[in-house]
């Protein structure tokens, strides 16, 4: 779910090509950012990403001043309105719920589910793949097996299973995707843990006596963190597909709260009375999933020239 | 040496799919202790009829008793009956396999055959117009969540299509209930959700055969190829496309777990009676026997796709080595 996945060959027009004149050294992480800075479609997917968690912090106040609706608020003088009537700007559905302010709040829930996900998946998969790298021999083969088990189960049965079990709310939900997402960052984790510990800055901080925590917290995991940032940034538009899409079998956030995804729920019983109300949410869903893509991209292009492609 | 790997492969495997399995029912276990799907729903039923019933069904029994005599069982070919309707778990999935088949197995053909010349045009005019354009289709495969797609091409093709009085698309099941169920039918139901797959594998693929591409016609022996004077179109699809489909093979092979949980929400959108389906409607009715079964299946699935694209891997490309 997270980690160089599909997505990894989306080709982007990547940052500018260095120049040959001579500059000032700089920083790792200073190169980075100047190369991300560069990539303009990447810069502009980041500042829309911005936009949009902005917009989900502040869903109260723009529920007050911009759309002067809440989320449940139900009038039934305008179900199905369409765009611009009764003063539904995006239209309402079918109990002439707003569907503008609706799509605000679902935006709490798709951005917060997604941003829990990989904060979760990176802590245990990072936790997970740094252990198993660095010890290595059966601890490594017990943990590599699990990480096997758990990437091998079908993740959607997983998930509808789990999710019967917590009925889930945000972060029960992230918790249940999450359970399938550390496994692919353990594995990544764990292969640039073993290139890294075999470099003898490792060999001289532990001839100087550092201990095995020392060691992995403040040498290797700084050095692993260019893969995590990469990971991360590629997998939120992964992980905000696979929230809808749970919510929209009706596993993942139950109404009335509302998600993009839960949104589409009832869709298929009114598309005779108003087109809108399948296609709003829907499109919310692919310019953030687009857009994090997008800037996914531009990171890894910035942070791993590596792994750059073509 | 080859022998040897495949043992190895084999044995982890089984850790695998019983690690999955002791998994799966663990989960359903701690979901519902033992209850009797559906015992809710009929207030007739006495206390001891309701312990009756549990004992039948083996409900009482710890977890790892459950466990061992269904792996028993299963290693026999029997997954046991269904919880819900009595029948056997495996006439369910073989009842349902041959839909799923249809509709996975017709979306990868597309994904394929559209993506192989898709890709290869994008590597060989790079940064052209074309390839660009193409990028930003894929790029937007991506980000299409795959039940919206399938929504929106019902909204258009089965219902404003009908509204305007014009031949419209089916936009539920496999085949007609009345009068239905020869070839037309049949593939008029497949066309909406086949064409939400196909878009899906097509710009995956494409991306992955275009990178490929342009990395087998960086190689030496490319290079070699036209010194020697060879035609441009045999050094393209002789030389490069052989190679530069390889890696297509494991990503058709990771596919293969796809063929019961790839389509599962394309299934529930579409009513499309396959696997994926019955597992999520029995998943939610707490049959454990048929949700254990499918599960089952999926992995093994899982496993045997993995295996099957490692070893295609090395009989196409001799350099690649078992260890």
């Amino acid at each position: 779910m997270i980690g160089p996945s599909r997505v990894a060959e989306l080709d982007i027009p990547a940052a500018g090509v260095e120049t040959g004149v001579a500059r000032p050294a700089q920083s790792y992480w200073n190169e980075s950012w100047e190369r991300l800075r560069e990539n303009r479609l990447g810069v502009a997917a980041g500042v829309l990403l911005v936009v949009l968690a902005l917009i989900a912090v502040m869903a109260p106040i723009l529920s007050a001043v911009l759309t002067h609706f809440q989320p449940q608020t139900i009038d039934l003088d305008s179900t199905f309105a369409r765009p611009g009537v009764g003063g539904h700007i995006l239209g309402a559905d079918e109990l002439g719920r707003d569907t503008l302010t609706r799509l605000i709040w679902g935006a709490r829930v798709s951005l917060g589910v997604a941003f829990l996900t990989v904060a979760m998946s990176l802590t245990v998969g990072t936790a997970v793949g740094m252990v198993a790298g660095y010890y290595g021999g059966w601890i490594d083969d017990v943990l590599m097996r699990f990480v096997d088990m758990v990437l091998a189960i079908p993740a959607i049965f997983l998930f509808i299973l789990m999710s019967i079990l917590i009925r889930p709310n945000a972060i029960t939900l992230a918790a249940i995707v999450a359970s399938v997402g550390w496994g692919s960052v353990a594995r990544l984790v764990r292969g640039e843990v073993l290139s890294v510990k075999q470099r003898d800055f490792i060999l001289a901080t532990r001839s100087i006596g550092a201990k095995d925590s020392r060691l992995m917290l403040r040498h290797l995991l700084p050095n692993v963190l260019p893969v995590l940032i990469v990971a991360a940034s590629l997998g939120v538009g992964q992980i905000i597909l696979v929230e809808a899409a749970l919510d929209f079998l009706g596993l993942g956030i139950q109404p009335p709260t509302p998600s993009w995804g839960n949104m589409l729920t009832n869709a298929q019983s009114y598309f005779f009375r108003s087109g809108w109300l399948v296609a709003l949410p829907g499109i919310t869903i692919f310019l953030t999933v687009l857009a994090s893509n997008l800037f996914g991209n531009a990171v890894r292009d910035a942070f791993d020239p590596r792994l750059k492609s073509h | 040496m080859l022998a040897k790997y495949v043992a190895r492969r084999f044995l982890a495997s089984t850790v695998v799919v019983l690690g999955v399995t002791a998994i799966t029912l663990a989960l359903m276990k701690t979901t519902s202790g033992s209850y009797v799907p559906g015992i809710d729903l009929n207030p007739a039923l006495r206390p001891e009829d309701i312990a009756r019933l549990r004992a039948q069904l083996g409900l009482d029994e710890p977890p790892q008793v459950w466990y061992a005599t269904w792996l028993w069982n299963a290693l026999h070919g029997d997954f046991g009956h269904s919880m819900i309707d009595g029948s056997t778990v495996t006439s369910h999935i073989l009842d349902r396999l041959p839909n799923t088949i249809e509709l996975t197995a017709t979306a990868i053909v597309i994904g394929v055959v559209l993506a192989i010349p898709l890709g290869v045009i994008g590597a060989l005019r790079r940064g052209s117009k074309t390839d660009h354009s193409l990028t930003v289709v894929s790029v937007a495969g991506f980000a299409v969540p795959q039940f919206w797609m399938g929504l929106m091409l019902i909204l258009i093709f089965s219902v404003t299509l009908e509204q305007h009085g014009l031949p419209w698309l089916p936009s539920s099941g496999a085949f007609s209930a009345y009068n239905g169920g020869d070839v037309f039918d049949r593939l008029e139901h497949l066309i909406l959700p086949a064409t939400v797959l196909s878009f899906f594998y097509t710009s995956t693929w494409s991306r992955f055969i275009r990178s490929s591409m342009l990395e087998v016609l960086s190689q030496d022996y490319i290079r070699t190829a036209r010194a020697k004077g060879m035609s441009e179109r045999r050094v393209v699809y002789l030389h490069g496309l052989r190679n530069a489909l390889i890696p297509l093979i494991t990503l058709i092979g990771l596919e293969l777990p796809g063929l019961v949980s790839g389509g599962l929400v394309v299934e529930v959108v579409f009513g499309w009676p396959g696997i994926g389906k019955l597992a999520f409607e029995r998943a939610l009715q707490y049959d454990y026997t048929t949700v254990m079964g499918v599960t089952f299946f999926a992995t093994l699935l899982v496993v045997a796709g993995n295996l099957l694209a490692d070893l295609l891997y090395g009989v196409l490309d001799p350099r690649i080595r078992y260890g």
